[in-house]
């Protein structure tokens, strides 16, 4: 009966909730009225776009130095969650037999074990960083908590269930996966879809009013 | 004539004498074999008791010595077919490792408690001022914290592993059990690495000052200060806390050795070495678990004023000149003790907040 709901009905509910939810926080801003900008242009709001979205990979030369934790922890815990989401060996076939209908080459199973310690760590020093850090212990929500304890808590039933040999733990996995699902769009998690957007936006109106930054 | 007749005899007895003793080399086995049956006459099927393939199965279960076959799998000990030295392992680690564990982790923990009950919360004379010093930098309570959340997770799924099958099974049965010793093992194989990589990025960042310094020994003579009353003079860090740390370095390093080793079983690593390796990374473990269980007391309920120090990485005055008073003095020197109300200001919070927190 479990097995039966996490693997059906809930599981296309939690994906309906996750596309209608991200569609619908994405078409919000998208479609968000904006005041019309009636200043003149001293600079190019697209090159400014463009620019703020690959300059902001590195962090600015000033304040490197007192974010040098989160950079580096930051780059481990979501290119090691980037890596072990798609190009781990269970999640490429999962893709393949349950949402695409085709696959790819998944990284060899060390690869992911070594992506998962990355995100992992990462993850880990990210939450303490935004609990030991004044300033982001004050400025953090109650929802970041959740969803970084939550996304932890899916990538530790994932870490349980890598054996493969347990229904149980599998089903464990993928009910904690359908719960970060449902969550995803009501959360700051959303920065995955916005984050190149909301950079873009700051760089557009920067760069139209020539400001280099 | 007579040497003619002698040497014709002598042919002929010597080549009869051939033919006899060529018979009875050629019927010898068979007799032997027909020999058996005769033993046994209690079996009038004619059945052998005998298992003909006994003398195989004794060479190959090595009961009288270790022998070594050839296979066509080339590998560590791939010419074993059956190790019966493992049941003597299993044995040996359910005897020793698995039953004392527990007794040394409930004894550390009784102690704590007693030691609790009888002597209570270390206290500073004079209680708290509310002037704070910076001790730690975010970076090191961020590692401290990261090493202490991995170490822990790593001592109870080790923990679950070595002594789950007498203790939870009881509690939750064979299924239930076996799904919790996958995961743990999985879990604690994955976080094993994690942990070393923590465990160097905590010797990097506090090996300066954890070196060992004239009047450390003085500190360890007074017990601490938890031997009298008296006064007992530390540095940055104190010798107890410079043990703990090297402590957790050389374990630390020897346990994640030792599960590398155990992890990793593809290295041309024998049976003899992962077994070596097992008790190593076991007596290891408890070890660690067992002072790191004091080093908790210690930095919490233990010691007032202690936690602060690892929670925002500034810790009171008076705790300072209580517990290290030579950089007590430092810090005087050097102007680096901060109002309560600039603590509150850099903390987000209201000044008398972080001394309620305390009281």
């Amino acid at each position: 009966m479990i097995e039966y709901l996490i693997d059906g009905p809930l599981w296309y509910f939690a994906l309906v909730v996750f596309c209608i939810g991200v569609l619908w926080q994405l078409a919000s801003i998208v479609f968000a009225r904006s005041k019309t900008d009636l200043s003149v242009a001293r600079g190019s709001a697209t090159g400014g776009a463009w620019r703020n979205v690959f300059s902001r990979f590195v962090p600015h030369h000033e304040i490197a130095p007192q974010i040098r934790i989160q950079v580096v922890a930051g780059y481990l815990f979501h290119l090691g969650l980037f890596a072990l989401l798609f190009f781990a060996a269970p999640h490429v076939l999962f893709l393949e037999e349950n949402l695409l209908g085709f696959g790819w080459t998944p990284m060899p199973h060390w690869a992911f074990i070594v992506s998962a310690q990355f995100a992992f760590l990462g993850l880990i020093m990210l939450w303490l960083r935004r609990v030991v850090n004044p300033v982001s212990r004050l400025i953090s929500t109650l929802d970041d908590h959740v969803a970084a304890i939550l996304t932890f808590v899916v990538m530790l039933t994932g870490c349980f269930a890598l054996l493969e040999g347990s229904t149980a733990l599998r089903l464990l996995h993928r009910f904690t996966v359908e719960i970060w699902l449902i969550y995803f769009p009501f959360s700051t998690l959303m920065h995955t879809f916005t984050f190149l957007p909301s950079r873009a936006f700051t760089g557009a109106w920067f760069g139209r009013r020539g400001i280099d930054a | 004539m007579v040497y003619f007749l002698q040497e014709y005899f002598f042919n002929c007895f010597t080549r009869s004498a051939s033919i006899i003793l060529l018979s009875l080399s050629l019927l010898l086995p068979q007799l032997s074999n027909a020999a058996i049956p005769q033993k046994h006459e209690d079996f009038p099927q004619g059945v052998s008791a005998i298992n003909p393939g006994s003398e195989l199965w004794r060479e190959v279960r090595q009961r009288d010595s270790a022998v070594t076959g050839i296979s066509q799998v080339k590998g560590v000990e791939t010419g074993v077919l059956i190790n019966s030295r493992g049941g003597q392992w299993a044995r040996f680690r359910i005897e020793n490792p698995v039953k004392y564990a527990p007794m040394v982790l409930g004894v550390v923990f009784l102690v704590l408690v007693l030691f609790y009950v009888l002597r209570g919360k270390v206290g500073i004379e004079g209680g708290l001022s509310g002037q704070m010093v910076k001790r730690f930098t975010e970076y090191e309570c961020i590692v401290h914290w990261t090493l202490a959340i991995v170490f822990l997770f790593l001592a109870v799924t080790g923990l679950i592993l070595l002594v789950g099958r007498p203790l939870l099974i009881p509690l939750f049965g064979k299924e239930i059990f076996s799904l919790i010793a996958s995961a743990s093992k999985e879990g604690h194989n994955l976080f094993g690495p994690i942990f070393l990589v923590s465990l160097l990025m905590m010797l990097f960042s506090f090996v300066k000052r954890n070196i060992y310094e004239k009047g450390d020994l003085a500190w360890l003579l007074k017990g601490g200060g938890f031997i009298g009353d008296g006064h007992v003079s530390g540095g940055f860090f104190n010798m107890g806390e410079k043990t703990w740390y090297w402590i957790v370095i050389l374990i630390g390093l020897v346990i994640s050795i030792s599960g590398l080793v155990l992890v990793s079983p593809n290295f041309g690593q024998g049976r003899l070495v992962m077994e070596i390796s097992h008790l190593v990374h076991v007596f290891g473990a408890i070890i660690l678990t067992a002072i790191s269980i004091g080093h908790m007391y210690m930095g919490s309920i233990g010691t007032e004023g202690s936690l602060e120090g690892m929670k925002s990485g500034y810790v009171d005055i008076n705790w300072v000149e209580a517990h290290h008073d030579r950089w007590a003095k430092e810090c005087h020197e050097n102007e680096m003790v901060i109002s309560a109300e600039e603590y509150a200001r850099l903390q987000g919070s209201k000044p008398d907040t972080a001394m309620e927190k305390e009281a």
